[in-house]
């Protein structure tokens, strides 16, 4: 609709761009700073010997990105927390926006159901992790309902499965985050849209696929960007449900970084893997800002999709 | 989040030193009432007692010296770190740290602690004044000591004296293969010989370490790691072995701290609990085992002998507990040693004793507790402890250890050790452990 494109205000003088001044210094100080000194640690050699003085620590060049790539687990780790990232966002996806639909038309206790849903993600990761480490122990409650069932448990918070672990406590911690950000865009579709499907008849399958689904594109695919990023952010999860030294099957990158800084103190190390993983973040981070700028585009286009 | 946590606390640090060391010391100290700041472990045992530790410590200080004492804890190992770290950075901070007898050479790598001159030594009360031992891992050498020992904590085994006498067992074996003989022995009507901690962060390496030592190989010497070598690997089989083959441990112990341990020892449910403290003492005493356990020094013959063979140790325990050491950057020096000196005095380590139950340092002190029967052990256990070897690289070391168990442990349940994956992963352990070793200096 080209043609229904509003006229831009002309206020671009006299603009009082000092004003951001506060908003610059406090953006420099809380993100360029640590940022260019993170920059610079990890072109260090920095450890616990040098750190006192960690100014005069020996320039490295780019070693400790090499060390990182091949000596240490880093590639396996941005391969583990990738994919683990991704599963969960899978996952989480459709469990999020079918609960923002069943809890979107009134009905006696949707507050409480409502509630409910939010539990898993208002509990602490700590508490999270700590509940689900008693349950999933070799002798704990899941393998005593899996034995019942005929089941052999087995092992979860070591070897191959402990992944699976990792992801499925995850999509339980997770998943309300998706229905949160569904539900707020459910709100957000007008009434009159409802009535309309039903004036012309649509089945509530016709329904959803093409008048809420379409509305709904825009907020939900923020949350699945924000959920990429928590997950593959998440660190106190897996530290607190296998600890450290970490199996190696959920030796995700989070966690690597903290064993390198705060038990092998190999700081210039880790900052270099936590470059890394800036850099793996910076992805879909790229597509969340691309997006939320489409959002708010002057043509329109994107109306009903306001997260 | 993490990766930005570790950025920000790291950069923050960092920031925050630039800061200050710009502003110089203008930001002096506010003459009069001086205060000291000490850092500790939070006892979360004796919380209530701690505290008033805390104010009686205080009180009595001020009397002393006029000085107020104010007392800042950490709750775990992580968060002493990440206090140490930004202290050292920043030039400021408590002026007194209590830190833990193996962090003791890392702390001392960072060179921000306080060397103690013989005149230092002297205003302490005299180094001879110490239990020997204790002092066995506050420096790499005499004349670089920073720690001033404060408390000591050997590990002991506790057993289970009714399980023992029904079996006709009349005391705890002395060699690690007669343990497992008792063990196999006790294994019986879903009981089991042994309670041990597969998932704990810290144990599996203590076993691997005595076990190492006693049979000659300190894992660390003259900067090389010894970690492939086949006392070590033997070491492994014996403490993976006990739940893959000797089956003398529930199955669930691979998922289990060192408390999960002493759970299932005190709830009866097994003979023999290896790798515990005096702190064990009060979970056990409220426990189904009350009033029918003791404790004993573990084994000190390794596995696969009969006699501890030359060059082996006779050492019961790594030397464990606490120092004190006193920053570098204080500007109340001979106040810092003056507390330092009342923390450690006689009168003062009998009262931490009998508040907290962890043993004096002080040899007289110590003398006066031996003839309690139920310390005995410990005691016996504290004297015979040998300390971890003293490098800034022994974090990693002990890292590469246990490791080695964690990777090791889904192997298990298929009812052996597989000797191919465990070379593999000691190849591993012993390169990673090298390669610290080369950094250090």
């Amino acid at each position: 609709m080209p043609g229904a494109v509003p006229p831009y205000r002309r206020v671009q003088r006299h603009r009082p761009l000092w004003m951001l001044a506060p908003g610059a210094v406090l953006t420099i100080l809380v993100v360029v700073v640590p940022l260019v000194v993170a920059l610079h640690i990890s072109l260090l050699d920095l450890d616990q010997y040098s750190f006192r003085q960690w100014v005069r620590a020996p320039f490295v060049g780019l070693a400790n990105y090499t060390e990182a790539v091949r000596a240490s687990g880093t590639v396996h780790a941005i391969v583990l927390s990738t994919s683990y990232a991704a599963i969960v966002t899978v996952v989480t996806l459709p469990i999020g926006v079918a609960a923002a639909l069943a809890t979107q038309d009134r009905f006696r206790g949707r507050g409480l159901v409502r509630s409910i849903f939010l539990v898993p993600y208002v509990l602490p990761a700590f508490v999270v992790g700590t509940v689900w480490r008693i349950i999933l122990q070799p002798d704990g409650v899941a393998n005593g309902l899996l034995a019942r069932l005929g089941l052999d448990g087995g092992l979860w918070l070591n070897g191959p499965r402990s992944f699976w672990a990792l992801v499925v406590v995850q999509i339980w911690a997770s998943w309300p985050l998706l229905y949160l950000l569904a539900l707020a865009g459910l709100q957000a579709v007008d009434p009159v849209l409802h009535e309309a499907a039903a004036l012309d008849g649509a089945g509530w399958w016709t329904k959803l696929r093409y008048v809420i689904f379409p509305h709904l594109r825009g907020p939900v695919s923020l949350a699945v960007i924000i959920a990429f990023l928590h997950n593959i952010n998440n660190f106190t999860l897996p530290f607190v449900l296998f600890g450290v030294p970490s199996p190696r099957d959920v030796e995700v990158l989070p966690v690597l970084t903290y064993v390198e800084s705060f038990q092998n103190f190999r700081f210039g190390l880790s900052a270099a893997m936590a470059v890394l993983s800036l850099v793996l973040i910076a992805v879909p981070l790229a597509a969340y800002l691309r997006a939320v700028r489409l959002d708010v585009g002057p043509d329109g286009a994107a109306e009903g999709s306001r997260p | 989040m993490t990766a930005k946590r570790v950025l920000s606390v790291l950069s923050g640090a960092i920031v925050l030193a630039a800061t200050l060391t710009g502003c110089g010391s203008d930001s002096g100290s506010t003459s009069g009432g001086e205060t000291l700041n000490v850092l500790i472990g939070a006892n979360t045992i004796y919380p209530e007692q701690q505290r008033k530790w805390f104010a009686d410590i205080s009180a009595r200080f001020q009397r002393e010296s006029g000085a107020t004492v104010e007392f800042e804890t950490f709750a775990s190992p992580n968060d002493e770190l990440t206090k140490i770290q930004t202290s050292v950075l920043s030039g400021q901070g408590p002026d007194i740290y209590a830190i833990g007898t193996t962090f003791t050479p890392t702390v001392y790598a960072t060179g921000a602690f306080l060397e103690l001159t013989p005149d230092d030594w002297t205003k302490l009360g005299g180094r001879d004044r110490f239990l020997p031992a204790t002092l066995g891992i506050s420096g790499p050498d005499r004349d670089h000591e920073v720690g001033v020992p404060f408390t000591t904590r050997p590990f002991v085994m506790a057993y289970n004296r009714e399980l023992l006498t029904a079996a006709g067992i009349d005391k705890p074996a002395e060699s690690w293969d007669g343990l497992r003989e008792q063990a196999k022995r006790l294994s019986t009507g879903g009981r089991y010989g042994m309670a041990i901690g597969y998932a704990d962060s810290f144990d599996p390496w203590k076993f691997i370490w005595a076990m190492s030592l006693q049979a000659g190989n300190p894992l660390v010497g003259d900067g090389k790691a010894r970690l492939d070598e086949p006392v070590v690997r033997t070491a492994y089989q014996t403490y993976l072995g006990w739940l893959a083959t000797d089956k003398v441990v529930d199955p669930a112990a691979v998922g289990w701290k060192n408390a999960q341990a002493i759970a299932a020892f005190g709830a009866g449910r097994a003979a023999f609990l290896p790798m515990v403290s005096a702190t064990s003492k009060v979970t056990l005493d409220a426990s189904a085992v009350a009033g029918k356990y003791g404790y004993a020094v573990m084994p000190t013959i390794p596995p696969g002998a009969t006699a501890r063979p030359g060059g082996g140790q006779d050492a019961t325990s790594i030397l464990s507990g606490d120092n004190l050491v006193v920053a570098k950057y204080t500007r109340q020096r001979d106040l810092a040693l003056a507390l330092v000196k009342l923390l450690t005095s006689p009168e003062q380590q009998r009262d931490y004793y009998q508040t907290f139950g962890e043993l004096p340092t002080d040899a007289s002190a110590a003398a006066a507790l031996q003839a309690d029967p139920a310390l005995a052990a410990m005691v016996d256990s504290s004297a015979r402890s040998v300390a971890t070897p003293f490098s800034g690289a022994w974090s990693q070391v002990q890292l590469a250890l246990v490791n080695v168990v964690v990777q090791s442990v889904p192997g298990l349940s298929a009812g052996r050790v597989d000797d191919a994956r465990l070379g593999t992963l000691l190849t591993e352990a012993q390169s990673s452990a090298q390669a610290a070793l080369d950094k250090a200096k």
